[in-house]
């Protein structure tokens, strides 16, 4: 017993570093552990209490370049409202004609980015809503231009969001006007693919991509972003797409989480 | 005795308040550094300067807290990675304490850049496992990219303060 303690002792670098591997591993492991997920949680809170200063001065750097375009995007929405009018007198027509009313509502929670955590590489950021503000995991969290990901950790006032870029998202999409449908994985640089698409479809470069609704999380029709480019897979039964992401990963300061989702078909 | 306590107390805490200040600037202004989506990482030039100083056991142990530390500063995937990569750095830098005087100094060089190396192609590999298996072009230039971006403010540091001005403790 004495030798054992002995040997621990003169070789206890290698021994902890050892112990470093296998406790890390087991972390690794247990990922999906809900205790973890408490712990995740409130370390969240803490970040985002120690950055909310630094977030501070940089929303106020970007304050004047946003306030000037808003105020150009005012007057593109201001024409496209007036040709919208237009178009809703004409729908409503129609909709009456044939006695159908869909109405679509999205609870939409606005958040603010308080960190894009540490790791080299951009792949979660930290926003300042919790389950304070009815934010839970796996809830859509898009931009005004697409979706970026979703809630995965929620404190009380802070949430983790697994971004579009992190290696294990995936995203059921469909492409217009086809109705195609496939599944979209992050590529690098806003651009993404869209594998599972079949081969027997018309689909060309520039059409839109939106969500299926296939899926638990994601209602259908978030927009995701246009078709780059279109590959035949050889010896196989499938199409493969190229997308282009209209989201700039490295620049956003504002997101909306998707905190419910009402389908009504009266 | 007191003075000893009191010395061991000092520099613990030296190694607390440079900890905390180094993850302070990465987690607030490591960002504003980022090129895209890529960002330095101070922490692991830290470890890597706290392995050649004290050594193997001091750089697995802090390799690990750091971390553990940088995983719950907001991580989506692959809670616990971190963890396991500073501690291999902090493992093999401290292998290569006092050895300056002992080792060729392009080789000593060669050993601490090939251990970040290391360190971000575990990383990339995990993170990026998807991108190596549609387009590994774009999977080395990933690693690259991380890795090169991280030597340059490492490259910076050696200029100012040099591994070889580390005293060993």
């Amino acid at each position: 017993m004495r030798n054992l303690y002995l040997a621990i002792v003169k070789n206890r670098d290698h021994v902890i570093f050892i112990f470093a591997l296998l406790f890390s591993s087991y972390i690794l492991l247990n990922n999906d552990n809900p205790r973890m997920g408490v712990i995740r949680g409130k370390s969240a809170e803490i970040v985002a209490f120690i950055s909310s200063p630094m977030t501070w001065v940089k929303s106020l750097l970007f304050l004047e370049e946003e306030n000037h375009l808003l105020r150009e995007k005012n007057v593109v929405l201001s024409l496209q409202v007036e040709s919208m009018l237009n178009l809703q007198k004409e729908n409503d027509q129609l909709q009456t004609m044939l006695d159908f009313k869909h109405q679509t509502t999205l609870l939409l929670q606005p958040a603010h980015v308080v960190n894009k955590g540490i790791q080299p590489n951009l792949l979660s950021i930290i926003i300042d809503v919790g389950t304070d503000d009815n934010v839970h995991p796996n809830q859509p969290v898009l931009t005004s231009k697409g979706i970026i990901g979703k809630t995965i950790e929620t404190g009380k006032n802070a949430s983790i969001v697994q971004l579009i870029s992190d290696v294990n998202y995936r995203l059921s999409v469909r492409i217009l006007p086809s109705g195609a449908t496939g599944i979209l994985r992050w590529l690098g640089d806003n651009q993404a693919q869209i594998r599972e698409v079949q081969k027997n479809v018309d689909i060309s470069i520039g059409d839109k991509i939106i969500t299926s609704g296939f899926s638990d999380i994601y209602p259908a029709g978030l927009p995701v972003g246009q078709v780059a480019g279109v590959y035949d897979e050889r010896g196989s039964f499938q199409k493969i797409l190229h997308a282009t992401l209209p989201n700039d990963m490295s620049a956003f300061q504002y997101v909306f989480v998707v905190i419910e989702n009402s389908n009504e078909i009266e | 005795m007191f003075l000893l306590l009191l010395r061991t107390q000092m520099k613990s805490n030296r190694y607390i308040i440079s900890g905390v200040a180094v993850w302070l600037i990465q987690l607030l202004l490591a960002d504003l550094l980022a090129i895209k989506t890529v960002r330095p990482d101070f922490l692991a030039i830290l470890i890597l300067y706290w392995a050649i100083k004290y050594g193997r056991l001091h750089g697995t142990v802090s390799g690990f807290l750091i971390g553990i530390l940088i995983d719950l500063s907001g991580t989506a995937s692959f809670f616990g990675l971190s963890p396991l990569l500073y501690s291999i750095t902090g493992y093999l830098s401290g292998n290569l304490k006092g050895a300056y005087s002992k080792l060729n100094p392009f080789y000593f060089s060669l050993a601490w850049v090939g251990i970040l190396g290391l360190q971000f192609f575990i990383f990339c590999i995990v993170q990026y496992q998807d991108i190596l298996y549609i387009d590994p072009r774009l999977f080395w230039m990933k690693w690259l990219g991380t890795t090169l971006y991280t030597f340059c403010f490492a490259g910076i540091l050696q200029v100012i303060y040099p591994f070889h001005r580390l005293e060993p403790c």
